[in-house]
């Protein structure tokens, strides 16, 4: 333990309703017995501000640099207490709380053992703070440009919002033309806008600001570095060059396609999957032979899409108003949990659609141009239905993005097991990955509508923002630490970290070690843990502040 | 928005924040069940520790002026007669209160931000014309105060976001189901509650776990007829989220859900059901009514898909799966503020792409005041809200 | 041991910030008794715990330990859970080896408004580890 330090330690009876079974004063005694404590005072309601203020003048006047905190929980409290540290002048981590309120007090009814449990607390409170270290803010330059993977819709709404926000982004499209599956939808329903507005409205913006440059063509190939400062290799035709981002946004969407083996056909001029019905129906002046009888196949590849069922639909209604073909759809459930969605439904059934639903999945062939459906309806149990149409429009799986694999390994996150981006915690932190400062948004990462994709492109635009709108982010400084000269480079601690937080480094010209990235850095511990040298110190969370809260087990004061 | 450094008041006219997420239980079985319910304490702890966020409960808005950038506000908060600055939740006074069955001073939910007791003056003895002072004598720190008024405040604000969130359908509306009269039917709201206060659920008719459970969905959703045309979104995964914990923790039982497409989309819920799947019922077809054979026995009557006609079954346990509707007061905000509602009475939205413009130039929405969402859309409508708010007042030079 | 006699097991709970903790703490706003022979470490993740610590425990009087992180899935670090489970059973193994057996080191999952569930877990340790002092002692 530090010689110069001085411990105060500050109880709360809370209002007094404590001291009635434990006995704060005997607590005091005791406590201003023990070698190393300069202070202790006893207050009735620390979170309040004026109990507060004097803790601070305490704190300054006696010269205390450890403080320990005996009250109510730290998770409700702590940030309140170090704050009058801070503003006492003393470190904020150099504080210790024992809570003797809600994990003593409020729940053992037997109190002459709360008391000792109380008293155990404390002591174990304030054997930590003797091994507390202080941690210092620092500040880190960040580069505040925006790297967006994908010129699609999402995309393209997260650079004009962060355009809008006055970020910079460059945004890369692997394709020729911006856009993606917007441009090959026939229609938006149940919005009633058309795609081509609504393209046409966000490529107008997207030229006219001078915050976006736009790389059509292009592909990301390798990137380097931490949030903040991220170097990126642009591949655009046989031009290879390098730029700096501060953050990264994957908007890269989705890849449909037809389940062909399952079905057990391939596509023909009377079996089309759902994108080549948009082609048809964005040129319908092109078709020689107008269907008469659509059918609409769904639920069979994947049963638990969104966006199927939605393509289904919205095509289906395109399908009567282009052509007014007599218009079937099969299908297992409709997915109609998104907005407008369930008025979709109701639209195509006022428009003559029939629905038809099935449990096992139907049986299809051809003959001479026609298809013939055999298919048991639900509502009518036992019995074969027999439909035929002369244009089948089979569904399309909504699979990841073929880059999805390539990109995982250049950025070093997560994919969930159908190969989409994996989120932090799927549904707790939908748009972030495990590494800070990438995110994403859109349907590389989930079966979703425009609306909700939308919403995550504004999402992703904030979250850049956040981080980077300031030029520079305070971190924690060395708050985890790895002692070069213990590190012998086994790699444990750099495969460990859930957040790809620990980087490589050169020391001489031979020896390599770890070395934490604090802004990377979430503070789980989980490489303090691991690593089989223990050269990994975490301040504010050390082995020997754990190790100092398992004395006197059994033993009551 | 605090943390884009906007100094933020967040208006809430309840107690507490967290609105109805807040009471809602954990869905977890031998693993995790993406209910999402647990991110809503720890969002309002980060509100309560943000300094930039200042908390004002009990409070509505009643009147506002001016325009973007330049807007005044006009709140009402209503007395709780306990000071907030003064109260350190010690609880002293709950265990005091002479009031019985329920107190008349009490903490308004265990994770309460801001933590601080309320006086209910339907419950309190004094406000029903006792003379009782006891909390007010035992109060360590002096924090009741019955001579509280209304207090009516003044904000100047850049801008508005609207986030009052929606109220659950009323059962009691479909009176053939039977909520209401049957105490063995229970909302999927009721089972949040009951969980939250028990950890497990007891059939309210004589105490025992239920065996033979119904769940019944699309209660109040998808229903034109009554003016809800539209798919809740949240109810077929709770009732499948429920009904696996009810068979994790009591494996003997039987499942059975009614319903009329299954919502099981999402990201990893398709894997939950399939999961799940083997060990539910589900029936195609949704029941018209629900009637009482005896005390612990309900009487499912339903058409029948497989036979093609009506059937009876019993159950002892009947869940109606009720969804997300706009809030009866939402007219009132509307008026107050000169913002439209719109489908269903949801608040209405300028841009069709866009969830949280309004009208009103400044004033925006989040939430499920707009739409049915769940919980991870609710907070990621309210990011979008925040980002255009900020985006309206970058642009504005604010 | 406490002062009664009647036996009390110590138990170690190292409990999680981000879940464990926090249930122990919604236990309290609801008071709900538990036995006072738990002792709660706070750490920042459950993949914090290292079979040190949970080793030392013992070595330091402890009858048993909890180790309590979120449900599987649910780890804001993705991984701590399932590595404080792993770690938890490897502690019992070694435990074992050396003659100290029943498995008395374990790893459990609750979310952070289960204040119930953190009593109920905290009740049912005492109570299992108790009966296992039990045999010892006949």
């Amino acid at each position: 333990m530090d010689n110069s330090s001085r411990l105060g330690v500050f109880l709360c009876d809370c209002g007094n309703t404590m001291s009635k079974t434990i006995d704060f004063s005997a607590i005091k005694a005791k406590l201003e017995r023990l070698d190393d404590i300069d202070y202790v005072a006893i207050s009735h309601d620390l979170c309040l501000i004026k109990a507060q203020e004097a803790m601070q003048k305490d704190i300054r006047d006696r010269g205390i640099n450890r403080v320990v905190v005996a009250a109510c929980s730290p998770e409700l409290h702590e940030h309140t207490f170090m704050n009058v540290l801070q503003r006492a002048g003393v470190n904020p981590h150099l504080l210790s709380m024992a809570n003797i309120r809600e994990q003593c007090f409020w729940t053992h009814p037997h109190k002459e053992k709360a008391a000792e449990k109380a008293m155990v607390q404390i002591v174990l409170a304030i054997n930590r703070a003797r091994l507390l270290e202080p941690v210092e803010k620092a500040e880190i330059p960040v580069n505040q440009d925006v790297l967006i993977v994908g010129g699609g819709i999402v995309g393209t709404e997260a650079a004009i919002e962060l355009s809008h926000l006055n970020l910079k982004t460059t945004l890369i499209e692997k394709e020729a033309a911006l856009g993606g599956k917007l441009n090959l939808f026939a229609s938006l329903y149940p919005l009633q806008i058309t795609p081509e507005e609504v393209l046409a409205s966000k490529l107008k913006q997207v030229t006219e600001s001078p915050n976006i440059d736009v790389l059509t063509s292009a592909e990301l190939i390798d990137v380097r570095g931490q949030a903040g400062n991220f170097v990126a290799r642009i591949k655009r035709g046989d031009e290879e060059f390098v730029r700096n981002f501060g953050a990264v946004i994957l908007a890269t969407g989705y890849d449909a396609q037809f389940a062909s083996q399952l079905y057990g056909f391939e596509t023909s001029t009377s079996i089309v999957t759902l994108s080549q019905l948009e082609e048809m129906l964005k040129s319908p002046a092109e078709i020689k032979k107008i269907p008469r009888n659509v059918g609409f196949i769904t639920d069979v590849s994947d049963e638990h899409s969104r966006i199927s069922t939605l393509s289904a639909l919205r095509n289906a209604l395109g399908v009567k108003e282009k052509f007014g073909s007599e218009v079937c759809i099969l299908c297992k459930n409709l997915k109609v949990d998104g907005a407008g969605l369930e008025k979709l439904y109701h639209d195509c059934r006022n428009r003559g659609v029939i629905f038809l639903k099935f449990d096992k999945p139907p049986k299809i062939s051809e003959e001479d141009g026609e298809i013939h459906i055999q298919v048991e309806d639900v509502l009518m149990p036992g019995e074969q239905m027999a439909l035929s149409c002369d244009l089948l429009v089979v569904e399309e799986m909504v699979i990841p993005p073929s880059d999805s694999e390539t990109l995982r390994s250049i950025l070093d996150i997560g994919l969930d097991p159908q190969g989409f981006y994996q989120d932090n915690n799927i549904h707790l932190y939908p748009t972030f990955s495990n590494r800070e400062g990438i995110f994403f948004a859109g349907n590389c990462h989930a079966d979703l509508d425009l609306i909700r994709a939308l919403t995550e492109a504004s999402n992703v635009a904030l979250s850049a923002y956040r981080l980077l709108a300031q030029g520079r982010v305070t971190i924690e400084a060395e708050n985890v630490m790895i002692d070069p000269s213990k590190c012998c480079f086994c790699l444990t601690c750099i495969r460990a970290c859930p957040h790809n937080a620990i980087r490589e480094v050169q020391v001489d010209h031979e020896k390599r070690v770890a070395q934490i990235v604090d802004l990377a850095c979430q503070g789980c511990g989980i490489c303090t843990a691991v690593c089989p040298a223990k050269a990994i110190r975490f301040k504010d969370w050390s082995d020997d502040q754990i190790l100092a809260e398992l004395e006197l087990v059994g033993a009551y004061l | 928005m605090a943390d884009n450094g906007f100094e933020v008041y967040l208006v809430e006219k309840e107690p507490t924040i967290g609105g109805y997420a807040a009471s809602f239980c954990c869905k977890a079985t031998e693993k995790c069940s993406k209910c999402s319910v647990c991110l809503v304490p720890e969002k309002m702890l980060e509100v309560a520790a943000n300094p930039q966020i200042s908390l004002l409960v009990n409070s509505e808005l009643v009147g506002i002026s001016g325009e973007v950038c330049d807007f005044s506000v006009e709140l009402v908060q209503k007395p709780t007669f306990v000071d907030p600055e003064r109260c350190i939740a010690c609880g002293i006074c709950t265990e005091s209160c002479p009031s019985e069955p329920s107190k008349g001073i009490y903490l308004p939910a265990p994770a309460a931000v801001p933590r601080t007791y309320i006086i209910d003056k339907n419950q309190c003895l004094r406000f029903k014309g006792d003379r009782c002072n006891i909390c007010r004598d035992m109060c360590p720190t002096g924090a009741v105060d019955f001579e509280q008024k209304p207090k009516k405040r003044r904000l100047k604000v850049s801008a508005v976001i609207v986030a009052t969130g929606f109220d659950a359908f009323d059962a009691r509306q479909k009176g053939l189901l039977g909520y209401g009269r049957y105490p063995n039917v229970l909302t999927g709201l009721d089972l949040e509650r009951r969980f939250n206060a028990e950890g497990s659920i007891s059939l309210p008719s004589n105490g025992k776990a239920p065996q033979n459970v119904a769940f019944i969905q699309c209660v109040g959703s998808r229903d034109e007829y009554i003016g809800n045309g539209y798919c809740s979104q949240v109810c077929c995964k709770y009732a499948m989220r429920f009904a696996r914990l009810l068979q994790y923790q009591n494996p003997e039982a039987r499942v059975t859900i009614f319903y009329i497409d299954l919502q099981t989309a999402g990201k990893g819920f398709g894997e939950f059901y399939e999961e799940c799947k083997g060990a539910i019922r589900f029936v195609h077809g949704v029941p018209v009514e629900v009637s009482e054979i005896s005390p612990d026995e309900l009487e499912v009557r339903y058409e029948d898909p497989v036979e093609g006609k009506v059937a009876k079954e019993t159950h002892d346990l009947v869940v109606l799966s009720v969804g997300i509707t706009p809030r009866k007061d939402s007219w009132d905000l509307a008026k107050v503020l000169g913002i439209n509602l719109g489908d269903y009475g949801f608040f209405d939205t300028q841009d069709p792409l866009d969830g949280t413009a309004t009208n009103v130039e400044g004033i925006f929405l989040a939430g499920t005041c707009q739409g049915a969402k769940d919980i991870p859309e609710s907070i990621a409508h309210g990011v979008q809200a925040a980002s255009r708010a900020i985006q309206t007042l970058t642009a504005r030079g604010d | 041991m406490n002062t009664e006699g009647a036996f009390l097991p110590d138990i170690v709970a190292f409990c999680c910030a981000h879940s464990a903790y926090q249930a122990a703490d919604s236990a309290g706003y609801l008071r709900i008794p538990y036995p006072e022979n738990i002792r709660v470490i706070r750490v920042p993740c459950a993949g914090r715990v290292d079979v040190l610590h949970i080793l030392k425990a013992f070595e330091k009087g402890a009858d048993g330990v909890l180790v309590l992180g979120c449900h599987e899935g649910a780890c804001r670090h993705i991984s701590g859970n399932i590595r404080a489970k792993n770690r938890a059973q490897k502690a019992n193994t070694l435990l074992e080896e050396i003659g100290v057996d029943g498995k008395r080191v374990e790893m459990l999952t609750l979310a952070q408004n289960q204040g119930l569930r953190f009593a109920q877990i905290a009740s049912e340790m005492t109570e299992r580890i108790k009966q296992l002092e039990g045999k010892h002692n006949a």
